[in-house]
């Protein structure tokens, strides 16, 4: 285990032992609350940076108290920057297509070989970011590295897999609209960006159908490329032995690449807020996303967006929360959150809420976005939980070398600067209650709202409407106006 | 089978939790390993409550898992979904610790909290920065001794409707939501306390009186029927005698009666179909197996990596791959303490019915039952076990819930060793010898299929209707 000790002194234990027989004979005050001890330290892991003969980084976290390396490949930019409008799903296909056979390996030989090395290569490709990456014990470390090297440089790409993969998506697709949650989450970006943003644009039946092989061999060698890439190995490896492993692994990878354009399309034009209705005949419970597009990571206010956010909507005992769930019974959960990237990534608040109190629960969730936007003033004591729930839970983060690996990507991928991590508790704790009702009132829109509902139309119709707060248009499950 | 437990919208380590929760601790350290283990130091207080210590000083971070040996297996008759209801009451403060400021001590603090209950114990955490350990302790000792001085019938009416609505989000609002419980009551007679799923029906949360909830604290949550787990960054000596101070004096209570959980068999195949707002048919076959207390489970859970999974897996390989007859498949054993369950799932793809699916699987199962497993599939479905050992050793929450598991329900911390050891042992003899035992004609085969097309089901004239666990007959008592 690692030996970095919090600091308690001999004495204060001495003292703790010795008192305790006495401390058990007097009446213990158990209303006292017990105070904390020293403040724990931040231990942000330190990291090496080199850059591999294809032109990739490489970056490189020692751990060494398990024998354990976590490796990851990441590609900046994703499937908003990199697939067609009209190929939404070609990523994600391009990705698993990469475990279908190499030149030497047929699927099921790699397969076969990753169950043997007791462990498995997982590729998925995001809206602004990709990776091919794996978690081993430090003795199948190259092994699975060389299979990770073999799937990105010599996948075949086999037709008759891509009929396969695709048929199994059409079915997740179709499974999927008999599914409240899913349809919230198709509909509610569609409404929000529209078709003609990449945040809109949904995998469908018809741009599944119009994937080709080419199109696959053409996005993985388009996208896949050095020149944007990033290597994170960290855990039981040294920067030179990882370098070396990591080097005659990859000796195959053509250079090449650049970063990618992050621009995107302009947001359609603001509507007042509107409620959009999803019958789900029969539907127990109401699941509600309302919300606007929001700001990009690299916003300023991001740190004072967070606190906001989770005062609002992050926390158990958030406002949202605290109302329509504890206070009034409303539902098993609500919360909020900004889907920061590099793009408008939509703020949303929402939840499942019983069927015959979904008025109430929109008045409720109204109540709350305007109250945080002025007119229910911010507490020291909602302000200073807020702040030390974000800055505290900082030390437990880096407790595995998946999420140590996970914590240095998102300082490339969202463009962050490498002593983020150190300046994260400064920066949190200078924001101000004016700074939170500022950024709530700019970056949640009360009068331009979208509220998608998907419900039982037949009961909840008629009191959403009495509500008084939006007017009600009605959408099929694909986000179509009927 | 899915553990309610009080929320999991907050972070990805408590989803994963609420869910896994009702399985084995995270397998075993490879036989002969001195270093991939969990050191911990275990005792027992004059109350009966006994306490595991683990240190890991990877993080300056705690984690606290209190585990009550109490689950929907205790409920009564007419009280299904008690055990999970009163898990949350001990959210809603106690004698000295006023709503609220649970979860300011916790995520308030940069931790979290949650409670997750099962069929055979109910689980209490908190993650905390190390220097708010005490505070944690305090916390959870309160609500041991002191829960019902500030219990009154406003505080179960709000969690009951939670609750019911945690059923509707979980059950009731989701495609296939019910195939938990009409499965468990379809293999279980009656008298079965395994017979009903642990978030219980409507009817029976509604009938929840505030006089349950004390005979239930005062029945179950007595120290002598808790283990505490400490894992985490914290000075043992201290942390000793925190727990002495706060916990040593909540009086033990009555020794509990365990329910007596017979020997679940079913004498042949029992069929049925069930109409869903669902898209997509599936198919469920369930046999019931054995529990932890037979160490056949460990040959079982390998037998469910040989059939599905990786796409070498044979049940895989022929329906997904080979034929392209199915769009997933799935097989697994879950292990409860008394009793256990075999489950294959089918899903199919457009144009293949699930009579057709059915007669496949069959046909694949009763192969392997005729020859066994090969070397190397044995080899392939133990080999990633070292690799989840280890990295379970990342997590001080997963190792207090997989020492108290070992604890609380093989009455030694330690034991997750011997799982880790029967479970690489497993042989291909083993694995033949519980497919003939347990894969056999006594067993479920449930078709859940659209609304309106129940043609969709497998050997729809041979299956019962059924519209819920409501009106699925039980399994003929043989005695």
């Amino acid at each position: 285990m690692n030996a970095l000790n919090r600091p308690l002194s001999v004495i204060v234990l001495a003292a703790a032992l010795f008192s305790l027989p006495v401390a058990a004979q007097q009446a213990l005050d158990r209303a006292k609350i017990p105070p904390p001890g020293k403040a724990t330290e931040l231990r942000v892991p330190t990291w090496t940076k080199t850059t591999l003969s294809s032109g990739a980084e490489l970056i490189v976290s020692e751990k060494h108290d398990l024998p354990l390396v976590s490796f990851s490949l990441i590609v900046l930019g994703g499937s908003d920057q990199f697939e067609p409008a009209n190929r939404r799903g070609l990523a994600s296909l391009t990705a698993s297509m990469m475990s279908e056979g190499t030149k030497t390996r047929d699927g099921e030989a790699l397969s076969n070989a990753l169950q043997l090395l007791g462990t498995s290569v997982n590729a998925g490709i995001g809206g602004d970011s990709g990776a091919m990456g794996f978690v081993s014990t430090t003795g199948k470390f190259a092994q699975t590295l060389d299979l990770l090297a073999d799937m990105l440089v010599n996948s075949t790409f086999p037709a008759p897999a891509l009929d396969r993969l695709r048929a199994q998506r059409l079915v997740a697709l179709n499974a999927a609209r008999a599914q409240p949650g899913a349809i919230a989450r198709r509909v509610f970006p569609k409404v929000l960006f529209g078709t003609a943003h990449p945040f809109g644009q949904l995998t469908t039946e018809e741009t599944l159908a119009a994937v080709t092989r080419d199109d696959v061999v053409a996005f993985q060698k388009a996208y896949f490329q050095p020149g944007r890439a990033v290597v994170i190995v960290s855990g039981d490896v040294t920067p030179a032995t990882a370098k070396a492993t990591v080097e005659k692994a990859l000796a195959g990878w053509p250079a090449g690449g650049g970063k990618p354009d992050f621009s995107y399309p302009a947001l359609p034009a603001k509507v007042p807020t509107t409620i959009y209705l999803v019958d789900k005949p029969g539907a127990a419970q109401s699941t509600f996303a309302i919300g606007n597009p929001g700001p990009p990571r690299h916003t300023p206010d991001y740190y004072a967006l967070e606190v906001m956010n989770t005062l609002l909507g992050g926390m158990f005992q958030s406002r949202l929360n605290a109302n329509i769930r504890e206070e009034k019974g409303l539902s098993y959960g609500v919360s909020s959150s900004f889907a920061f990237g590099k793009g408008p990534g939509a703020f949303r608040a929402g939840g499942d809420i019983i069927s015959a109190k979904s008025d109430v629960a929109l008045v409720e969730f109204m109540k709350e976005l305007r109250g945080i936007g002025g007119s229910r003033p911010v507490t020291d004591e909602e302000l200073a939980t807020s702040k030390s729930s974000l800055v505290q839970s900082l030390p437990g983060v880096f407790g595995s070398v998946s999420s140590i690996g996970a914590a240095i990507g998102m300082l490339r991928t969202q463009g962050q600067p490498d002593d983020y991590y150190q300046q994260y508790g400064k920066s949190i704790n200078a924001v101000t209650k004016a700074d939170l009702v500022r950024v709530a009132k700019q970056y949640i829109d009360v009068d331009h709202l979208s509220i998608v509902i998907v419900g039982d139309r037949a009961t909840i119709e008629a009191p959403l409407k009495a509500t008084g707060i939006a007017p009600i248009v009605v959408l099929d499950i694909e986000g179509n106006r009927k | 089978m899915p553990t309610p437990c009080r929320t999991f919208a907050w972070i990805a380590l408590v989803a994963l939790s609420c869910v896994a929760a009702a399985q084995r601790p995270p397998s075993a350290a490879p036989p002969g390993s001195d270093t991939i283990r969990i050191p911990f130091d275990s005792y027992t207080l004059p109350n009966g409550l006994t306490v595991i210590l683990s240190t890991d000083r990877t993080t300056p971070t705690v984690a606290v898992n209190l585990w009550y040996h109490v689950g929907s297996k205790n409920e009564l008759p007419g009280r299904t979904g008690f055990a999970h209801l009163f898990e949350h009451i001990m959210f809603t403060g106690s004698g000295h610790v006023p709503y609220g400021l649970h979860d300011k001590l916790t995520e308030g603090i940069g931790g979290s909290n949650n409670g997750t209950t099962s069929n055979d114990r109910t689980t209490y955490f908190e993650i905390v920065p190390s220097n708010y350990l005490e505070s944690a302790l305090w916390i959870e000792a309160d609500r041991m001794g002191f829960l019902l001085d500030t219990l009154d019938l406003a505080k179960l009416n709000a969690q009951r409707d939670i609750v019911k609505n945690e059923r509707r989000q979980g059950v009731d609002n989701q495609p296939y939501g019910k195939v938990t419980e009409i499965l468990a009551r379809a293999t279980y007679p009656a008298d079965n306390p395994y017979s009903w799923d642990v978030i219980g029906s409507m009817e029976d949360l509604s009938a929840a009186s505030a006089d349950d909830v004390k005979t239930f604290f005062r029945t179950y949550y007595a120290t002598n029927n808790v283990f505490l787990a400490i894992v985490g960054d914290f000075d043992s000596a201290q942390v000793k005698a925190w727990v002495t101070k706060y916990f040593g004096d909540i009086p033990r209570g009555k020794p509990v009666v365990r329910p007596t959980v017979s020997t679940a068999t079913l004498p042949g195949e029992r069929r049925f179909s069930y109409e869903d707002r669902v898209q997509v048919s599936r198919l469920y076959i369930q046999w019931p197996t054995v529990g932890e207390k037979s160490d056949d489970h460990y040959a079982l859970d390998i037998l469910g990596s040989i059939l599905a999974g990786p796409r070498t897996a044979r049940l895989t390989k022929a329906l997904v791959y080979d034929q392209q007859a199915a769009a997933s498949v799935s097989a697994f054993q879950s292990t409860n303490e008394d009793v256990g369950e075999f489950m294959v799932t089918i899903t199919p793809r457009p144009g293949h019915t699930l009579t057709g699916l059915e007669s496949v699987a069959d046909g694949i199962i009763e192969r392997l039952k005729a020859e066994g497993p090969t070397a190397e599939e044995i080899q392939k479905a133990t080999a990633g076990q070292e690799l989840t050992f280890v990295r379970g050793l990342e997590s001080n929450l997963g190792k207090a819930m997989g020492l108290s598991d070992s604890a609380g329900l093989h009455g030694d911390p330690g034991h997750y060793k011997i799982d880790l050891q029967k479970s690489m042992a497993v042989t291909a003899a083993d694995v033949k010898r519980v497919a003939n035992t347990y894969l056999t004609k006594g067993r479920i085969v449930l078709s859940v299929v659209p609304a309106g097309k129940p043609d969709e089901a497998s050997k729809p004239a041979e299956s019962t209707k059924v519209t819920g666990a409501q009106d699925t007959p039980r399994p003929e008592v043989k005695r």
